[in-house]
């Protein structure tokens, strides 16, 4: 028998007085969508804390999409920080849903978000708090089908034994008609197996139990992922494109919580994509083609969801809103509209030129707090490996550029270990932001400089499936570690601060991004070892892992530190993006040239291959600057 | 010089009960402006820097304490019938921090700051085990009456040590058992000042310590929401929130 639906917030309530944050477990917010009467329930799950994931896109977009189908009621789940985890196991108390507050065991379909590969430990956390079986091979016929999706899908196999299914690509449409496909084989009476063979022939899902890993051809340590023979599987999944994106509801948000959160208001998606094409990056493949929204369905939707949700600020959010064609203009009609209001409208980042700067000037008002850029290397010869078009010109005149408006704080972003990479790209890193400060000292008059502060923050490249790059290794992260020092001590000035990212993090991502299907044990014992809440600094424990992975005789660093050849077939390539093998091979060549390539919004096709393959285009809304 | 604008203070008049009793007073304070904002009513904005919207509130209220009196004034630039604007209000706000009435007052008028220094309580207390509430009663009234004749409590907040001033905080308490025999009811009527308020769960926790299952010698800790020997529950419930003219008159907020 599967657990009862029923309302558990009884249990729970006493623990309520014994946790921090007590608001993330209430539920009852404004603006929550499912409907309890429904006959097939959807529980989606972001593994993280409540506030951590109620800002999230991906899920406020499929809630809405899936309590919007007939007949089909979702709610929402977040993982319980430890204190209340604790002291719910302490209570035999299972982890529940947020609308119904009802066992996560009792839907009929659980669903993980991926928003990164640090999230791992959480699925085996929320799994094992909810009472479902962590390996998929382990659950009956009355566990809930458990599936998940997300940005970091696409080298699916180190979480694939954790699942019954992975729907890769937008998953709008795709979760809905697997939810459809789900109820009509219940109905019928299906076996679980039978199930999850026809979760299979829903474009974009994909089926772990349905595949098998061959060593037979050139492939890496991990080996490729075929169908078993006789499955009817795809050979490959291709991820799925919304259709129309630019006419669906853009104001997918609906809950207003009361927590505040990390992201603490109305997001309004502008456009979906980035062609831009810097080689290390790889949302800029997966989640092309590029799609503008136009700016009437945006103003409208930002004046319609504000009045919805009460919310005070807008955040206009894509992989790069400064390239929308309208965005000069959404911008301004949104200023007029908002004036007097107090609501304030944000832009997530500024691009590296002065037209970046003037649109970050359009949304700061009075309020200026920093000015963010991201140049991610240090010369002009590896920001041309790594194919970001911007020059020290750029750089220099959007940075003049924002001091005189009068921001005094900027913010560079840089990655560090990209391939070809050299003491001397890292001494430019401090030499390009000795520069920055030296043009704010130049610009910025006498009485002010003392508030002038220039921040550089550092990450450890992690080469990721379906990028030019996903066939270098990481940079070891000793090596890291002596590139740090390099750095800081490259430093002349006192009010350059350098920040960066803990190389041992970057360590474990990196080998959950190249890793294949034998990381599912290292995953599990990592957690079994107490590991949870990896994303969180403190929570985060290397030598967790590293025992996790001796007991299964791997060795992280031998993983993360290996160049993949560039004939072996891949741990990732039967889930595609739609960008061909080819283009990424090209890319990875005219990378070792330093030769760069343009942006297909701008220019020409460059031949990713990914609107052919997936039958979708760029659709843009007028010619972008 | 600009114009300043004509400006109304509404009065409103709000619960907090259910689950959301355990809203913090920054959540709380954070959903009341969306609800304005949603029920589309005209309200000002501060001037300056970072422009947000004219509302004060009345002191905060603990973490699990429900109320069916809080207030707060809002400052709007256009005059809304007091009716309309409460219907709006009403349909904008989730149903556990509903609002109840709404008047307007001068601009002029004394701040619910200044003007609210009564708040009175009712506690709803359940025994643990099976006790009979009409047996304790004799020794859990002595066991007030002697904490009230002490006339202060000293208890830790974080690692301060602090004294709470029952004397000039506390003018009432009435200790009755519950009619099913499992409980009582305590009920306070308190007096805020600059210097201070009474928060009811530092009274309960010192007062739980000095009878039946409770005689402990511990300090006690405020740290929200206390854990109590004798009671397996605490219902906490501000019943009425007002002030007093110079005669000791009771005069309502709104």
């Amino acid at each position: 028998m599967r657990v009862a639906y029923e309302n558990r917030f009884a249990e729970i309530e006493p623990l309520l007085a014994k946790v921090e944050k007590p608001s993330r477990y209430l539920n009852h917010e404004w603006g929550t969508r499912s409907h309890a009467d429904a006959d097939y329930r959807a529980c989606l799950i972001y593994p993280d804390t409540y506030e951590v994931g109620l800002p999230n896109q991906g899920i406020a977009i499929l809630y809405a999409a899936l309590n919007q189908a007939a007949g089909i009621s979702c709610e929402r789940g977040y993982i319980p920080w430890v204190d209340m985890a604790d002291a719910m196991r302490a209570a035999h108390v299972p982890l529940l849903s947020l609308e119904g507050a009802a066992p996560v065991a009792s839907f009929d379909i659980v669903g993980f978000h991926i928003p990164h590969e640090m999230a791992v430990t959480n699925f085996l956390e929320g799994l094992d708090l909810a009472g479902i079986p962590l390996m998929a091979e382990d659950r009956g016929e009355d566990d809930p089908i458990v599936v998940a999706g997300g940005p970091s899908v696409y080298n699916p196999e180190p979480y694939a034994a954790f699942f019954d299914a992975l729907l890769i690509g937008e998953g709008e449409e795709s979760i809905v008609e697997v939810c459809e496909r789900h109820r009509e084989l219940r109905d019928a009476g299906a076996s679980r197996a039978e199930i999850l063979r026809g979760l299979a022939e829903v474009p974009g899902t994909y089926v772990p139990s349905l595949y098998e890993v061959s060593h037979e051809e050139p492939c890496t340590r991990w080996g490729y992922t075929v169908p078993k023979p006789g499955s009817g599987a795809p050979e490959v999944i291709y991820k799925r494109v919304a259709t129309n994106f630019g006419e669906t509801d853009p104001l997918s948000q609906s809950i207003v919580p009361y927590t505040e959160l990390v992201h603490d208001r109305l997001s309004v998606e502008v456009l979906r994509g980035c062609a831009r094409g810097c080689r290390f990056c790889q949302a800029g493949i997966t989640y092309r083609p590029v799609r503008e929204r136009s700016a009437d369905q945006v103003v409208s939707s930002v004046v319609q969801g504000l009045a919805r949700t009460g919310y005070d600020e807008v955040s206009l959010t894509s992989l790069s809103t400064t390239d929308h064609s309208a965005c000069k203009e959404i911008l301004s009609r949104l200023n007029r509209r908002l004036e007097g209001t107090g609501i304030s409208v944000s832009v997530p980042s500024q691009r590296l030129d002065a037209f970046g700067v003037e649109m970050a000037l359009a949304v700061a008002g009075e309020k200026k707090g920093g000015l963010t850029f991201a140049p991610e290397a240090g010369s002009q010869r590896l920001r041309d490996i790594i194919n970001k078009n911007v020059t020290e010109e750029d750089l220099e005149r959007a940075v003049r550029a924002g001091f005189e408006a009068g921001w005094h704080r900027v913010k560079l972003y840089f990655m560090m270990g990209l391939p070809g990479e050299t003491d001397e790209d890292i001494v430019a890193i401090a030499e390009l932001a000795d520069r920055v400060l030296e043009i704010g000292r130049e610009v910025l008059p006498k009485g002010q400089r003392g508030g002038l502060s220039v921040s550089v923050s550092v990450a450890v490249f992690i080469p990721k499936a379906w990028t030019p790059f996903q066939w270098c290794a990481q940079l070891d992260d000793d090596e890291v570690r002596r590139r740090q020092q390099l750095l800081i001590h490259s430093v002349r000035n006192k009010q350059v601060r350098v920040h960066y990212h803990d190389a041992a993090t970057s360590l474990i991502e990196a080998v959950l991004s190249r890793g294949g299907r034998d990381l599912a044990p290292v995953i599990l014992g990592a957690w079994q070892r107490g590991q949870r809440f990896d994303a969180w600094t403190e929570h985060f424990d290397l030598a967790r892992w590293e025992e996790a992975a001796r007991a299964c005789g791997i060795d992280l660093r031998e993983v993360a530190h290996e160049t993949f050849p560039l004939e072996a077939r891949l741990p990732w390539e039967h889930t595609s993006p739609g960008v061909s093998r080819g283009f990424l091979e090209r890319e990875w060549r005219r990378s070792l040239e330093g030769k760069t390539t343009a942006d297909c919004t701008r220019e020409s096709c460059t031949g990713c291959g990914v609107c052919s393959t997936l039958d979708a285009q760029n659709e843009l809304m007028g010619v972008r600057v | 010089m600009p114009i300043e604008p004509t400006l109304f203070r509404l009065r409103v008049r709000y619960v907090k009960q259910g689950r959301l009793r355990y809203l913090g007073h920054l959540e709380v304070a954070r959903t009341v402006e969306r609800s304005v904002r949603r029920a589309g009513l005209p309200y000002a904005v501060t001037q300056g820097f970072s422009p947000h919207m004219r509302v004060a509130f009345t002191a905060a209220l603990p973490v699990g304490t429900s109320s069916i009196c809080e207030w707060y004034d809002l400052v709007l630039t256009e005059y809304v019938p007091a009716d309309e604007a409460l219907a709006g209000l009403v349909a904008a706000t989730p149903a556990d921090l509903a609002p109840r009435q709404a008047g307007y007052v001068d601009m002029r008028a004394e701040t619910l700051g200044l003007l609210v220094t009564r708040q009175d309580y009712r506690i709803d207390l359940s025994l643990t085990g099976v006790r009979s509430a009409a047996e304790l009663l004799p020794a859990a009234r002595a066991a007030l009456d002697g904490l009230i004749a002490e006339g202060t409590i000293r208890y830790l907040r974080g690692h301060k040590e602090k004294t709470l001033d029952l004397a000039a905080l506390l003018t009432e308490a009435k200790l009755e058992a519950r009619a099913d025999d499992a409980g009582f009811v305590l009920e306070l009527k308190t007096r805020s000042s600059n210097a201070g308020s009474l928060r009811p769960e530092i009274l309960l926790s010192a007062w739980d310590a000095r009878f039946g299952a409770g005689d402990s010698d511990e300090p006690i800790v405020s740290t929200g929401i206390p854990h109590l020997a004798n009671f397996e529950r605490a219902e906490v419930e501000r019943i009425d929130q007002y002030g007093e003219d110079e005669s000791g008159n009771r005069v309502d907020p709104l």
